[in-house]
């Protein structure tokens, strides 16, 4: 690779100060009389709550419910719908849904009267899963059919594909929750500060946060404030989460006007806040007599939980992704996200993607075992090109460098060799995934929705001050966005001033998700700063701002969802290689190869650790990370049960990257974040296959599952 | 009530807490040790990880009261060492920190494995910060930095 | 609010053991986990606790030999990293040790403590079980001894008296030749098992003359059973392979896991019963 100095790795603005215990975190702020919140939570998946009975409660100690939103407010909690309410008044539709908060100075007096406090049901039947749903057990959640989103695509002629169909290929693949397990739960904090209603919030959205509340008080967007705390990790939990604890904490702040600190203890945060989204896809291959593929039909189903949040959009993204790397001359495809009793499923890196992509890998798979033709071969075959169409009919902007992602990988893995000498069955494994990752927003959502813009500025003492929304979550946008900009003015990195997200005064960016930061809001400031360097020359301090303007050849229309849904893509093989153990079907990785086209590395050690951290988090979705729900309740709700991969249960991973510049990123750099989760789960899934020689259709492939699989396997693969 | 006394980072202090009260709210309400943080409170994560004795230890499952006596050193009293200022460049020039949340935790397992062994393999470093959870990094540039640290700070364990 | 006594010797615990039932505290590992409550706040426990971590008479391990090899008297409130750290320990214990939790743990949670939480998936206890140990007690009327399958009565149940302490645990010597330590966790470490067994035996020119089998995590408590076992012995490899079927069988009635958060009951009968067979079968030769 040619490297652009850009890419050379600069030492991280904040590493100092979190090794050395400096750095502050919401937690470790104690505000003059501040007082903590617990919530008072439902404890039915679904019932009419008839009565809170709350004890006569001492000095200074606060019950807090919907009645204490004031008048012109309204109960709820404002994401792209309205439908979660604040505080479950009536009706709870989820076991843990907050009904009220307990507010008050000492934390063992808020227990005790939290063990007090009663709450009458009627109880209702719920819907906990996805077949419950939508055969509408005990009456719809959700309008008359359950479904909070529903997508019809049609590419190409599916009809006439089926129909001259030689062969049709079917499979069905499911993938479990996953839980964040950000390692700082939960955290906020609600004050007045110069009498403005404040929140300081552990968060990747400050202006998701003050949108809400604003919203359910019935206040104007500028009447709130939130600032962001360092906030240590967050994968799409605290997208919108922090939303749904900010709403309440925000009527208890104004109700008690003292600061309230609102930390989720662990086990709470597992059991009631938002998860990747369950799915189950289906897909049907209709193949001609030589085994080309005519068509593809898809049935996507998301659990979305019980209220919408952000599964519209996860549900498109899934769909969109729904395909993976391929060009497939026609397809339908169905989805639709489900309302069930249970947790809403939010954002969690990758946004509907992985589930996707896992399930077309598998299926691609599949057909070319049962073709009895080579799993790789056969994927590369249908690889999309530049201008390819994509299932929404647009086009692929940019050159698709895959093979050459997958020469690397073989190359660092000695790929050909392995996959030949490993015996199907054998006990060792080894297998590719191919995946694809639009950056951004999903269609116009970047110019209509999110309409970023950022400032920056020269100071009167001639320093360079850069203001974004977008906020340092781990991923390293602190060095990065620093980065950009001293490219652009030649300064070194260090001499670049980032503010810390404050509504009051930093511009909305929009918000840190979506692979966005670097690709989108980057850009805006690479083109900042060349409008300050072109008034260098100029007396004073100088301000400028720059909004976003989508790349000129992208077209889409919001309402058919046809055109363009990503102006660009980021692009990777995984490979992963297992041994298994034959007596307990234990299966441990032995090996992690990987290639990525992220356009350009702004940093390659930061890129690096995105690489590193995303495939160990792909790989603990697809291995250990079992959150099973019994009842619309989760099951494993503490860290010794949900278990996170840890230092020894994953080796280091060999990754490089191949340079393809984009034109409308910094520097040439599109969206990284979310690409390096993806190939983990198929991979890992497909590697296992090798090794058993099992047909596995579902993820988290436990021991459990595999035993399960090999009992009622009656035809193996490969027989 | 009685006192409990014990060394945090060097001074001999007391906490007149209640002996049952976790170590982790006496270090940071009362010392505001708040470089220890609490991920999970089980014991699980290694957020709150203080030397005890020199050893590694869990302050969110540890009462004050047991530890009456002992030395005690936080990520704060570590860092202000030349040891810390090893670990903290080593994690630098890797590139280990992401939320940093898991760090402080991970800079007290590397000094309690560098004082064990000076010169620990890839497998020694592993398993000594095997019961320190990190969800940003996937743990080799923190392997890395523990190594670098190593050299670094070589001659001060 | 729960009263807190650090005792100043054995004596005094045992007399405030005896005048308050104080509930024990060593590592408090499992003990301060249970009850653990909110930050700033204290834990859930309505009795009165005794600390004995720090208890001198219990911090011992001692060695004294007979003849056919060393014998350990390991205190209560030692630590596992104290254990590791020890020449004499047994592989067995050992393996059990390096793969229980994770070095902060284990430089405070105690052997004792594991057996007296009398989960039926502690790792330690269950090769306490393989190596015959044997738990030592103190109470108001002096010390007895019993055997580790004895002094565990049922999940989460003891023979432990509400005056008494658990002052050591006994191991008689190792003899075995083979040893074979098998954890199947949640993850690779820091896991609480699934299923785990620890096996030994003693093979003499060529005949199995002890043998000792112990099944965590796949019954109410660690199974272990002594006439299985002699059925096995004094047996050469050949004619012991003949009898796996069988043997299989008898285990497979005492086997009956259960579903829970951490796996199926199907699973785990199907992989311990997997397990002694490869112990028979291959470790064994
Ligand atoms: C993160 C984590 C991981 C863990 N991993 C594992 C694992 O992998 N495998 C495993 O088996 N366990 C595991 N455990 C459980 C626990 O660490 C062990 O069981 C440990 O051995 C308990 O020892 P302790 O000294 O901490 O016990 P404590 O919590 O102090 O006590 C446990 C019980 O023993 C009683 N007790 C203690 N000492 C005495 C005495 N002298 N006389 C009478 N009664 C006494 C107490 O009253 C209490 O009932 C884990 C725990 C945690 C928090
Ligand atoms: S907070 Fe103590 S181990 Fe997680
Ligand atoms: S850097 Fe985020 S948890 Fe380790």
């Amino acid at each position: 690779m040619n490297k652009s100095p850009i890419s050379t790795a600069v030492q991280r603005v904040d590493s100092h100060g979190k090794t050395s215990g400096e750095t502050r975190y919401l937690a470790d702020y104690y505000y003059p009389d501040m007082l903590y919140a617990r919530c008072v939570r439902s404890t039915r998946s679904r019932a009419r709550i008839l009565a809170v009975r709350v004890p006569e409660l001492p000095e200074g100690y606060y019950y807090v419910d919907h009645r204490d939103i004031p008048e012109g407010g309204e109960n709820c909690v404002a994401m792209i719908n309205r439908d979660w309410r604040a505080f479950a008044a009536d009706l709870t539709s989820f076991y843990g849904e907050t009904i009220g908060m307990l507010v008050g100075p000492d934390r063992s007096r808020i227990l005790q009267i939290m063990d007090s406090i009663e709450v009458e049901y009627e109880d209702l039947e719920p819907a906990v899963n996805i077949d419950e749903a939508l055969a509408l057990k005990g009456g719809p959640i959700h309008g008359s059919d359950n479904l909070f989103a529903e997508i019809n695509l049609t590419k190409g002629d599916p009809d006439a594909a089926f129909a001259r169909a030689a062969r049709v290929v079917e499979g069905t693949f499911e993938s479990g929750a996953q839980e964040h397990v950000y390692l700082e739960p939960q955290a906020l904090c609600g004050t007045f500060e110069d009498g403005k209603l404040t929140i300081h919030a552990s968060t990747q959205c400050p202006f998701y946060i003050r949108h809400s509340v604003a919203e359910a008080l019935g206040w104007a967007a500028e009447d709130v404030r939130v600032r962001q705390t360092v906030t240590g990790g967050g994968f799409g939990g605290k997208e919108h989460y922090p939303d749904v604890l900010a709403v309440p904490l925000a009527v208890a702040t104004l109700k008690i006007g003292k600061p309230i600190q609102l930390v989720l203890p662990r086990e709470e945060d597992l059991e009631v806040t938002s998860k990747r989204h369950p799915s189950r896809i289906t897909l049907r291959t209709a193949l001609d007599s030589d085994g080309r593929i005519l068509g593809m039909q898809l049935d996507t189903i998301i659990d979305a939980g019980a209220y919408e949040s952000s599964s519209r959009v996860v549900l498109q993204r899934a769909v969109f992704t729904g395909i993976g790397v391929y060009d497939i001359p026609s397809v339908r495809a169905h989805g639709r996200a489900v309302a069930t009793n249970t947790v809403p499923a939010d954002a969690f890196r990758g946004f509907g993607a992985p589930q996707g992509l896992f399930a077309i890998e598998m299926h691609m798979s599949q057909i070319a075992q049962e073709l009895g033709v080579d799993e790789d071969e056969f994927r590369r075959r249908y690889f999309v090109r530049r201008n390819s169409a994509t299932i929404t009919n647009g086009h692929v902007p940019e050159d698709v460098k895959l093979n050459e992602l997958l020469e690397r990988v073989k190359q660092l893995s000695d790929y050909d060799r392995k996959r030949r000498s490993y015996a199907r069955g054998g006990g060792r494994g080894i297998a590719l995934a191919f995946v694809q990752h639009g950056s951004g927003f999903t269609g116009s959502g970047e110019r209509d929705i999110i309409k970023a813009r950022v400032r920056l500025r020269r100071t009167e003492d001639d320093v360079i001050e850069v203001c974004a929304s977008n906020v340092e979550i781990g991923q390293g946008v602190d060095t990065t966005f620093r980065k950009i900009v001293a490219d652009v003015m030649e300064i070194p990195y260090t001499e670049v001033q980032l503010l810390n997200t404050n509504t009051d005064l930093t511009p909305d960016s929009g918000p840190t998700c979506a692979s966005r930061s670097v690709g989108v809001v980057g850009y805006l400031l690479q083109e900042g700063a060349r409008k300050l360097k072109a008034r260098a020359n100029e007396p004073g301090p100088i301000e400028v701002e720059q909004e976003y303007r989508q790349p000129p050849e992208i077209r889409w229309d919001a309402e058919t969802l046809q055109g363009d849904a990503y102006p660009s893509f980021g692009w990777g093989v995984t490979c992963i290689e297992v041994q298994t153990d034959p007596v307990t079907l234990e299966a441990g990785v032995t090996g992690i190869w990987a290639a990525f086209d992220i356009g350009r590395a702004i940093d390659e050690l930061v890129i690096q650790g995105q690489i590193d951290g995303g495939i160990v988090q792909g790989l603990g979705y697809a291995q250990i990370e079992k959150l099973e729900s019994s009842n619309g309740r989760f099951q494993q709700i503490t860290m010794a049960d949900y278990v996170i991969p840890t230092s020894l249960d994953y080796p280091a991973i060999n990754s490089c990257l191949v340079d393809n510049p984009y034109p409308y990123g910094p520097s040439g750099a599109k969206g990284a974040g979310e690409v390096v989760f993806d190939g983990a789960a198929p991979a890992f899934t497909l590697a296992l296959q090798h090794a058993f020689d099992l047909p596995l259709r579902r993820i988290p492939v436990t021991p459990e599952y595999i035993l399960e699989v090999k009992k009622h396997a009656r035809n193996p693969v490969h027989a | 009530m009685r006192e409990i006394r014990f060394t945090l980072n060097g001074r001999e202090v007391s906490t007149s807490a209640h002996p049952m009260a976790r170590l982790i709210d006496v270090l940071r309400d009362e010392f505001r040790m708040t470089g220890v943080k609490e991920g999970c409170g089980e014991g699980e994560c290694g957020a709150c990880s203080i030397l005890k004795d020199g050893r590694i230890v869990n302050s969110c499952i540890l009462a004050v009261g047991m530890i009456e006596g002992a030395v005690l050193e936080t990520p704060e009293g570590i860092a202000a060492t030349d040891r810390g200022r090893a670990i903290n460049a080593g994690y630098a020039e890797a590139g280990a920190v992401q939320c940093g949340f898991c760090m402080t935790g991970m800079a007290v397992a590397t000094e309690a494995l560098l004082r064990q062994n000076p010169a620990p393999d890839e497998h020694q470093i592993r398993t000594a910060i095997s019961g320190n959870l990190c969800r940003c990094t996937g743990y080799a540039m923190i392997v890395d930095g523990i190594k670098r640290a190593a050299i670094k700070g070589s001659g001060l364990w | 609010m729960v009263t807190f006594h650090r005792p100043v010797d054995l004596a005094e615990a045992l007399q405030v053991r005896a005048e308050t039932g104080a509930i024990p505290l060593a590592g408090g590992t499992d003990l301060l986990v249970r009850h653990r409550n909110w930050a700033g706040t204290l834990p859930r426990i309505d009795k009165p606790v005794v600390y004995v971590g720090h208890l001198q008479e219990l911090r011992r391990i001692d060695i004294s030999g007979n003849g056919s090899g060393p014998q350990m008297t390991i205190g209560a409130s030692v630590t596992y990293s104290e254990l590791l750290d020890h020449p004499t320990t047994p592989q067995l214990l050992r393996d059990s040790i390096i793969e229980l939790a994770a070095p902060g743990l284990r430089n405070v949670a105690t052997l004792a403590g594991n057996i007296c939480n009398a989960s039926p998936a502690a790792d330690a206890a269950c090769a306490l079980y393989a190596l015959d140990a044997e738990v030592e007690l103190a109470g108001p009327s002096g010390r007895r001894r019993l055997p580790i399958a004895e002094f565990i009565t049922g999940p989460g149940r003891t023979a432990l008296n509400n005056d008494e302490l658990v002052t050591a645990i006994h191991l008689p010597p190792d003899n075995s030749t083979v040893k074979f330590y098998k954890k199947v966790g949640t993850r690779r470490a820091n896991a609480l098992s699934k299923l785990s067994l620890c096996a030994c035996a003693r093979i003499v020119d060529r005949t199995v003359t002890e043998i000792g089998i112990a099944v965590g995590a796949v019954a109410p408590t660690i199974v272990r059973d002594r006439d299985i076992e002699h059925h096995l012995q004094n047996t050469a490899p050949e004619q012991l392979a003949l009898r796996i079927p069988q043997t299989l069988q008898q285990y497979a009635e005492l086997i009956r896991p259960i579903d829970d958060q951490r796996s199926t009951a199907e699973y785990r009968k199907h992989t311990a019963l997997a397990l002694i067979e490869q112990f028979l079968t291959h470790e064994l030769r």
